[in-house]
């Protein structure tokens, strides 16, 4: 199982960057490592991360990846060309359209199911054959299999409105400490401001102190937990040194004007300061795409505040050379039927849907698989969630047919391992 | 026949003696307890006895719920007896504190936080108070329809699991791993569906005829606790996803007989009759719940002995003989098998007997081993109980433990004789912080960001390290000089003497410009209670 954070062709060997170290390894599998700063910038540059944008309630993807205008079922908006020839998309992802050569689209999923209680899981668990247990989301998943980048900030952070704090179901049968830490409406933890009565200096010196105290104990004893108790606090004072995080009047108004000054777009860029920060999997939820009435209407709301911030998002991560280390994702548990029902709206839809995705291990400007001219069913192939999973996967250079995990003695695929991989997309 | 009796009489006084001395050296079970762990133990590294300092810490935590006041280890360290260490062992079982740590460790361990009841407390504190055999309290808790007072708070085992959250329909699956996992040691969850995958004896049949006994069970008054049962009439059909062949069964332990379903004629299946208008719930003649909570607890079934002396050596040792706790089966032996098979033939030859187990678990050298081990060894497997294995801290034993080192607790209301309760407050904040989600068992050490963030800037934590009125950090901030206050800080929280360089690290941490006076005080205490040290029972 490969789960260090440094890719083979990094610049320094293992061997060497273990020699330098000072600082033992930690705990958390063989991932919580704490490098020294110019070998943790030089590692930070070849950390493989995840972003992964859920657009929560099901995204049509006729208003979106997989138009079909002039249709029984096409609805009023146009198709319009992307940077790439004969790749069109709608006409509300204007500013998307001309990053397509970043893209890939798979236009070929068909996954099994259509209520949104049982499909947010099952869709980001990676719908696994069910052997009785609860497999972990994506993020999780992620968490696990790579543990955090050498930043040594939490593994697996989320953003998303309303209420944030440490979400442990997303873990599932790997166990809480790989669960999500939220940032609700991308506010602080709680607890993770120092409160004023205790001064920098103060906090810095007591917790040298604990340090000393810790390794102390673990000189004569098991070294496992008291090792574990420091990678957390570390990790704690890492993530209190990025309160700028937090800080929204830190974001450079210019930043704002064009991720969009919406809620999704200052999460998507906090987000991208997430990414910066070296946390491994970053996840940004927007609500609200459960468009059963007036789905035209929705969707021409919805969809351009996606286009300014996925559109900046990945010119940003372009220019910054992040787009080689992280894997850009953007999907909903399903996508919206066809047929329009009597309140303008279009339902649930498994059958025949789309999303879009950018970066590390992928193909750059694409699009995958296709649907019938009504866009009614998948012509070809079909593929359903664990095929992405297998994917994803070897995007991060995972090998999804050789890692299990280890469920307290029970082997388990990290993959539906009846879903195929689609080579076409990858690199 | 006279003459030969007299004639033989030598020979029978030889006999009786010879007996009678026999039973005299049949070593007591803690001896027995130590061979069977020492024979494994040759030529490996095995620690020390732990001294009095780490002795006494443990046994608190363990029987007390919390770590020992100054006074406590004051007086354990001066007594000079040789037995000093059963005696405590003797006074701390029999204290009222012992009744309400156990109360809390099962509720842990058998509730998984899904949910708290005061009757349910009372209930556990109660039999625990009054040394139920394990046999006794199983049956009462297994029967989940008790309607004498003093057993009310019983059911909650059922009726917490019988609720159903927002418009999920009741987990009766959960419900009856949870009796397969919690009160037989075997997981029988990827059993649901069809025969276990890898698990050759956990069949699909194990899981449905336990299902079974449930299956009609339902919670009758959500907020009295009240749960009933519908008639159940017939075997339960059930089949498997891989070999579409219609089977049925009756209520059925694993390992044990179909409880037979009686026939009854029409009209005459209550015992008492519904009444919906005077709400009386009705109760059938037939009760599954009845038959389990006879048949689970009794020493025919040896899966309950060993499960819960497996239970209880884990909560002593820090890990089972069989390990993980609920997947006792063949590909998954005992450490040490006959160790396990004794403590299960013992514990029921004593009627499931609490304290007479406890006591003489914490009598073995096993148990008083140190966590440490000598400088340049490395700890041997944990299965080998060579040295003293790490346990975690329950949200409750940490809240107490810290009320105790910030010397809060003196001055908490207790009624009777009794440990004090913790304040609302600060028990939420804790289990918040500490302990974990529902149904996620806390069999294991769980440092945690969310903990650690806790510790270092809550206010509930940092409002404790506030100088006031005769605590820690008062306390401290008064002594001089500066070595003889890191002495009582360790003493006071660690609960030992700090080693010389550690009194040295110390010292050179209040010498920094920024730990004048009383702030350096509040930080050194601040720093040992945020240690792993203190977060452990060591």
């Amino acid at each position: 199982m490969k789960n260090l954070c440094t890719p083979h062709d990094h610049l320094f060997s293992r061997r060497e960057w273990l020699g330098a170290s000072t600082v033992g390894a930690a705990s958390l599998g063989a991932s919580g490592m704490l490098a020294q700063p110019a070998f943790a910038e030089e590692l930070r540059k070849n950390d493989k991360q995840v972003l992964f944008i859920w657009l929560d309630g099901g995204m049509s993807q006729l208003e979106s990846w997989d138009p079909k205008p002039n249709t029984t079922f096409g609805g009023p908006f146009r198709a319009i060309p992307t940077k790439v020839p004969g790749i069109h998309i709608s006409e509300l992802l204007p500013k998307t359209a001309s990053h397509m050569d970043k893209l890939v689209l798979v236009r070929s999923l068909s996954t099994k199911d259509n209520s949104h209680s049982a499909g947010v899981d099952r869709i980001q668990r990676g719908d696994p054959k069910n052997r009785g247990v609860t497999y972990p989301y994506l993020g999780s998943a992620v968490s696990k299999l790579m543990g955090p980048c050498s930043s040594g900030m939490p593994p697996y952070v989320w953003i998303k409105p309303m209420s944030g704090g440490f979400i442990t179901k997303d873990a599932g049968f790997l166990g809480p400490k790989y669960g999500a830490i939220a940032f609700g409406d991308g506010k602080a933890p709680e607890n993770l401001l120092r409160p004023k009565s205790v001064s920098l200096d103060e906090d810095l010196a007591r917790n040298e102190l604990r340090e000393k105290l810790d390794k102390t104990y673990r000189l004569a004893r098991r070294k496992e937990s008291s090792e574990a108790s420091s990678t957390v606090f570390d990790m704690a004072s890492k993530l209190q040194k990025r309160i700028d995080l937090f800080d929204q009047s830190k974001i450079p108004s210019k930043d704002l004007e064009r991720y969009g000054s919406t809620e999704f777009g200052r999460h998507m860029l906090q987000a991208r300061r997430m990414l910066e920060a070296g946390v491994r999997f970053v996840k940004v939820t927007s609500y609200g795409w459960d468009t059963h009435g007036d789905n035209f209407n929705g969707h021409l709301s919805l969809v351009p505040k996606v286009d300014m911030a996925f559109s900046a998002m990945l010119e940003d991560l372009q220019q910054r050379g992040m787009l080689d280390n992280v894997l850009v994702i953007l999907m909903s548990e399903f996508g919206r039927t066809p047929r329009i029902n009597g309140h303008f709206g279009r339902d649930h839809w498994p059958e025949a849907w789309s999303l879009a995705m950018a970066g590390c291990g992928l193909k750059k400007g694409l699009a995958s698989g296709k649907t019938n001219k009504l866009g009614t069913a998948v012509e070809g192939d079909a593929h359903d969630i664990g095929s992405m999973f297998h994917v994803w996967f070897k995007a991060l250079d995972i090998d999804s047919s050789e890692t299990e995990y280890d469920n307290q003695g029970q082997p388990l695929p990290i993959a539906n391992e009846e879903c195929k991989i689609i080579s076409e997309v990858l690199a | 026949m006279n003459r030969f009796l007299l004639r033989s009489f030598p020979i029978w006084f030889f006999l009786i003696l010879i007996l009678r001395q026999s039973v005299a050296a049949e070593p007591s079970l803690h001896e027995q307890i130590d061979a069977l762990i020492d024979a494994k133990l040759t030529g490996k590294v095995v620690s020390k006895q732990a001294d009095d300092y780490e002795f006494v810490r443990r046994v608190f935590i363990d029987f007390v719920g919390r770590i020992p006041t100054l006074a406590e280890i004051d007086s354990f360290v001066a007594n000079k007896a040789l037995d000093k260490r059963k005696l405590l062992i003797v006074q701390l079982v029999n204290s009222p504190s012992y009744s309400k740590q156990m109360a809390n460790t099962f509720h842990i361990h058998f509730m998984e936080r899904l949910g708290d009841n005061a009757e349910w407390m009372k209930y556990l504190e109660e039999s625990f108070k009054k040394n139920k055999g394990w046999n006794v309290m199983a049956k009462e808790i297994l029967r989940g329809v008790n309607s004498k007072e003093d057993l009310k708070g019983a059911n909650f085992f059922f009726s917490k699991r019988l609720e159903n959250y927002g418009q999920n329909p009741v987990d009766y699956s959960a419900l009856t791993r949870d009796v397969g996992r919690l009160f037989l040691g075997k997981d029988f969850r990827c059993a649901e569906c069809h025969d276990h995958l890898f698990i050759d004896e956990y069949k699909q049949a194990d899981f449905k005829g336990l299902f079974a006994f449930f299956q009609n069970a339902y919670l009758a008054d959500a907020k009295a606790g009240i749960v009933g049962e519908k008639l159940t009439a017939k075997k339960m059909e059930f089949m498997s996803v891989f070999k579409k062949e219609k089977k049925e069964i009756a209520p059925k332990i694993p390992g044990m007989a179909e409880v037979p379903i009686p026939e009854f004629k029409k009209g005459e299946e209550f015992l008492v009759p519904a009444d919906p208008k005077k709400k009386i719930l009705g109760v059938p003649k037939f009760s599954p719940l009845e038959k389990l909570s006879e048949q689970l607890p009794s020493p025919e079934n040896a899966d309950f002995s060993k499960n819960i002396v497996n239970r209880i050596w884990f909560m002593m040792m820090g890990r089972g003989l069989v390990h993980p706790l609920d997947l006792h089966h063949a590909g998954n032996p005992p450490s040490h098998p006959e160790l396990l098979a004794l403590l299960a033939k013992e514990f029921s030859a004593h009627q499931f007997d609490f304290k007479w187990l406890l006591t003489e678990l914490a009598n073995t050298k096993v148990y008083q081993r140190s966590s440490k081990v000598d400088m340049g060894k490395t700890p041997e497997a944990l299965a080998l109980f060579a040295t003293a294995i790490e346990k975690r801290l329950s949200a409750e034993q940490l809240l107490a433990s810290i009320l105790v080192a910030t010397g809060r607790y003196g001055k908490l209301e207790r009624k009777g004789g009794n440990e004090p309760e913790m304040p609302d407050a600060l028990k939420v904040k804790f289990a918040k912080a500490f302990a974990n989600a529902a149904r996620d068992p806390e069999d294991e050490i769980a440092f945690s960001l969310k903990a650690a963030l806790f510790l270092l800037n809550d206010e509930a934590v940092l409002g404790l390290l506030k100088p006031e009125a005769d605590n820690t950090v008062a306390d401290l901030a008064k002594m001089k000089p500066d070595n003889v206050m890191i002495e009582k800080a360790y003493l006071a929280i660690l609960s030992r003497k700090p080693a010389p360089q550690e009194t040295m690290d110390a010292l050179e941490f209040l010498s920094k410009p920024v730990s004048v006076g009383e702030i350096g005080v509040k930080n050194l205490v601040w720093a040992l209670l945020a240690s792993s040290e203190f977060n452990l029972n060591h």
